[in-house]
C-alpha cells in the first residue's frame, strides 16, 4: 500500500515507542521485532496522531524544523512508506 | 536541530 499524504498515520495496536536502556535510543517496538531511530525519525513519530493527515504533519514539521516543505513532506513519505511496509504504521482516509 | 533525512535501523535473537 502507497503512503498518500491526505491519509492520517497511526501506530497500529501492539506497536508503541520505548526508550530503550541498554541502547540509550528510542526505538519503535512491535510484537518481536524493533526499529532504531534517530531523532528526525522520533519526532515525525511523535506527530502520528491517526488525526492530523500526514501533509499536516510535513507542515508542522517544516515550520518547526525552518526546513524546506517540499523536502520534508518528500522525506515523511518516504519514512513512513518504510514503516507501512514493514507494518509498523498503518494508515486511515 | 536542522532537518535531515530520517534513517531506520532494525534490530536483529
Amino acid at each position: 500500500m502507497s503512503v498518500d499524504p491526505n491519509e492520517k498515520p497511526f501506530l497500529p495496536r501492539g506497536v508503541r515507542l520505548h526508550f530503550d536502556k541498554v541502547r540509550d535510543d528510542w526505538v519503535l517496538l512491535a510484537p518481536e521485532r524493533a526499529i532504531r531511530l534517530d531523532d528526525i525519525g522520533l519526532a515525525i513519530l511523535n506527530e502520528l496522531d491517526g488525526e492530523r493527515s500526514l501533509s499536516m504533519i510535513a507542515t508542522s514539521l517544516a515550520e518547526k524544523y525552518g526546513a524546506p516543505a517540499d523536502q520534508v513532506a518528500t522525506d515523511c513519505v518516504e519514512f513512513l512508506q518504510s514503516l507501512v511496509d514493514r507494518r509498523f504504521v498503518e494508515l486511515r482516509q | 536541530m536542522a532537518w535531515k533525512k530520517p534513517t531506520l535501523r532494525e534490530v536483529n535473537g
